[in-house]
């Protein structure tokens, strides 16, 4: 085998491998306040999500093979690679977008222990932005665009991700005031229901939006890796199989849950009722619709958390636990330069060793790291039946938290049982006073 | 480019607030009609029935599961290279170039 076929092979594998992390880290942002209010089940509400994010990623016909120009110089216009990549089957952009893939894994990864929401997309472009600089140096990086439009590092990930969790927290807020506002004669049980139907549809409607957008990045960027090493040409399509492996994956990802998230956002940020939760959920799609439209596309993750903050907001007596809310807000600021980091190492230790034995070596990089990173999740697991357990300092519930939740049963989870009782009914609501 | 960041933000601020924000309050207040509509323990102050109320609850719901299939069109059009306008009453598919 060759070393740019090797190089292909893992791109492929490594793409796909995102995907999957994509669509875990991304759950949340679709579900987390219907599996918090009990709208939906967390079983029901992952396969749902993973049913129409596999639905939305057959929808698109669009091909987005274009992805990385917004931050790096490796393709023309059209998507196809620039010339001086193709001498050699492409062998130093295989590498930048093997190394850039790595990067972004393992931040996506170790954000996912931590129990973070970051944006996927900022973790790909972290990487690929620092594999990039390890390879062309200071002018690979599109860092302004050309000036006349949104663009480059700053105009599609820097502005927007101040922007953006901004927006979504204002419409939330705003959203969340008049629904209590206007129902305040309406009998909370009757309130409590209603709203959840709500919550299904919009919950669903991102969904649908995550799987037709995201998606296709990771088949730009396998296309992409096809082209350079010189087994397809065309720029207006994507092969059949590249297109139902990334569906397939991003499915996969988003039906194994990502717990740890879902739990940080749908009880760690705000301790949410139903018609927050659908205040929260019928912002968040607007903002990615609405923006999505006018073709300028937000990060789902930062728009998600914004309108939850919004929805803590906009209610009077509302918890918001301000400490979670500025840890993500450090993960946000730090996922670019981390994955950005990863990536470059990797880079510099793949071509700086050369050959098989570089490549290799990257690869038993990210196996190894990622094998640390599950082993230390397997210590305090997060899953469907622990996933809405009493929050108390810290993401990830006790150890027997889930052994006890679901017969309303209480946490010895360093809170004060008596004040802790947890029932899988959100229409008996839980007592909360961590 | 700050400029023309902030004259997109600023549209889909506008635009978010009227359906993400007017959504949540549509379905509010079809809630509030509805259950004004039953009266008894639907209402905090009881009441009686009312059949205005359930037929104004009703027609509310109606809109917003209306917008939510706007909000479907959008996506799966433009999944399908196609745009979708709103100039009239009505939305408009035309293909994107």
């Amino acid at each position: 085998m060759s070393l740019e076929l090797l190089l292909l092979i893992l791109v492929i594998v490594t793409a796909i491998a995102f995907d999957f992390t994509n669509g875990f880290h991304d759950t949340a942002n679709a579900m987390a306040t219907s599996i918090a209010t009990g709208a939906l089940t967390p079983k029901v509400a992952v396969t749902l999500s993973a049913i129409l994010n596999l639905i939305g990623a057959f929808l698109s016909v669009e091909v987005a093979l274009t992805v990385t120009n917004a931050v790096i110089r490796i393709q023309d216009a059209s998507g196809a690679p620039r010339p001086e990549f193709l001498a050699d089957h492409g062998h130093t952009l295989l590498l930048i977008v093997f190394c850039g893939l790595v990067g972004g894994i393992l931040w996506n990864l170790l954000t996912w222990l931590l129990g973070l929401p970051s944006s996927s997309s900022h973790a790909l472009f972290g990487g690929l932005i620092g594999s990039t600089l390890a390879a062309l140096g200071f002018g690979g990086v599109n860092w302004l665009g050309a000036g006349a439009k949104i663009d480059g590092v700053l105009g599609k990930v820097i502005l927007p991700a101040f922007a953006s969790p901004a927006v979504a927290a204002l419409v939330a807020t705003v959203g969340t005031w008049l629904v209590f506002r206007i129902t305040t004669n309406v009998a909370a049980k009757h309130r409590e229901t209603g709203f959840r139907w709500g919550q299904i549809g919009t919950a669903s409607l991102i969904s649908l939006a995550h799987g037709t957008n995201d998606a296709q990045k990771t088949m730009g960027v396998i296309t992409l890796a096809l082209i350079a090493y010189g087994v397809w040409t065309d720029t207006t399509q994507v092969p059949l199989w590249v297109k139902v492996a990334c569906a397939a994956a991003i499915a996969a990802g988003t039906y194994s849950g990502g717990w740890r998230i879902i739990r940080t956002l749908g009880k760690g940020l705000v301790e949410i009722s139903s018609p927050q939760g659908f205040a929260a959920e019928a912002s968040s799609a607007a903002v990615i619709l609405v923006s999505s439209h006018m073709g300028f596309a937000l990060s789902t993750t930062h728009v998600a958390t914004g309108s939850i903050l919004g929805s803590g907001l906009g209610k009077r007596d509302a918890e918001v636990r301000w400490g979670v809310a500025a840890r993500m807000v450090m993960a946000w600021f730090t996922t670019l330069p981390a994955a950005a980091l990863v990536g470059a190492l990797c880079y510099w230790l793949g071509s700086g060793i050369g050959g098989y034995p570089g490549v290799l070596i990257v690869l038993a990089l990210l196996l190894a790291l990622t094998g640390v990173i599950i082993r230390q999740s397997m210590k305090a697991p997060v899953h469907a039946d622990n996933v809405n357990a009493a929050w108390s300092e810290g993401a990830v519930p006790g150890p027997d938290a889930g052994a006890t939740i679901g017969n309303g049963a209480t946490l010895g989870n360093g809170v004060d049982a008596a004040n802790a009782t947890v029932s899988p009914d959100a229409s008996a609501p839980a007592t909360l006073d961590a | 480019m700050f400029p023309l960041f902030a004259t997109a933000v600023a549209e889909v601020l506008i635009i978010s607030l009227i359906v993400g924000a007017g959504l949540p309050a549509l379905f509010a207040a079809g809630m509030r009609a509805y259950a004004y509509g039953e009266g008894g323990t639907a209402t905090v102050g009881g009441g009686s029935r009312h059949l205005l109320g359930k037929v104004v609850g009703v027609a509310c719901f109606a809109l917003v599961i209306l917008v939510i299939a706007l909000g479907l069109a959008v996506i799966v059009s433009s999944g399908f290279g196609y745009h979708v306008a709103f100039d009239g009453m009505w939305p408009t598919f035309a293909k994107k170039h």
